[in-house]
């Protein structure tokens, strides 16, 4: 199955590597969205279906937590899961953002695994055939 | 406070080293960029500030080879692939990611706010300013605390 996924992060480097890590946990075939900042975001998901938001919290015009803030006020975008990769560890900043209706948590710097897992846990097993047929995508980018 | 925050960032390095940038590190004496032969003709460099219970500001600079062997680790890319937008975002990654880690350290249930990550030229360093020099098996990177 496919996904359409958001990664926001100011970050060029990031963004690159947070997909990368999907795809090679299975989500190649899916549609990867891209944007610097929260507002990027909000204005690309007027004219995109987002299935999962994968943000950052640090990011300059508008931050992580406003972000999700403003994503859970609209009526057609509350249920789409958010999960917050930020260098941020805070404990009061975590419980901010999961107040504000966060569906996980990671923690830069990151593995691998604790991405695939939070997504797994949040998307669902893909499909292992399908994740056979697209590991040859991993060598196209 | 400051000591704290130094003995954190000093192991931040080393696991966002290791974990995002597969480079072991080894740190170094304590010594001016001219002194442990970084040439600042060939450095990249970026700083961020940081406040809360402690307040100032983080400065990394690290040899441009080893700024791009970072880039390629991080990202599985070859060099080709990476522009300086590239390469300079790596760096200002890795500074967010030890700037975060370590406040998180330290004071775990205290909120803090970290800055923008920024490019800065290395050249308007001042020649006698101390750095925390940490080492790669090739190259080398220097870090400077500040605090207000």
């Amino acid at each position: 199955m496919s996904y359409s996924i958001l990664i926001v992060d100011d970050s060029l480097p990031m963004r690159s590597v947070i997909k990368k890590t999907l795809k090679a946990a299975g989500y190649a075939g899916s549609q990867f969205h891209e944007a610097a900042n929260g507002k990027e975001a909000l204005e690309l998901m007027k004219h995109n279906w987002i299935d999962i938001i994968l943000t950052d919290y640090n990011m300059p015009v508008m931050n992580g937590l406003d972000f999700v803030n403003a994503v859970k006020k609209e009526d057609l975008l509350k249920d789409i899961p958010v999960v917050i990769i930020s260098t941020e560890g805070n404990e009061e900043k975590i419980r901010k953002f999961m107040d504000a209706g966060a569906a996980g948590y990671v923690t830069k710097p990151f593995t691998p695994e604790q991405i695939r897992d939070l997504i797994v846990k949040i998307l669902g097993e893909v499909d292992y055939e399908e994740k056979i047929d697209d590991s040859s995508d991993d060598l196209d980018f | 406070m400051k000591k704290k925050l130094m003995t954190a960032v000093m192991t931040s390095i080393s696991e966002v080293m290791e974990t995002m940038f597969f480079l072991p590190i080894e740190p170094a004496a304590d010594a001016t960029l001219a002194r442990c032969g970084l040439d600042k003709q060939k450095t990249m460099a970026c700083q961020l500030s940081f406040s809360g219970d402690i307040s100032g500001r983080m400065i990394l600079l690290a040899d441009e080879s080893l700024v791009a062997e970072m880039a390629r680790n991080f990202m599985g890319e070859s060099s080709e692939y990476l522009t300086d937008e590239y390469l300079m975002g790596t760096l200002t990654e890795m500074l967010n990611m030890v700037c975060g880690n370590a406040l998180s350290k330290i004071q775990a249930d205290i909120p803090f706010e970290l800055g923008i990550p920024a490019k800065i030229d290395a050249s308007e360093i001042p020649e006698k300013e101390e750095f925390s020099i940490i080492e790669t098996t090739q190259s080398k990177m220097a870090f400077l605390l500040k605090t207000d």
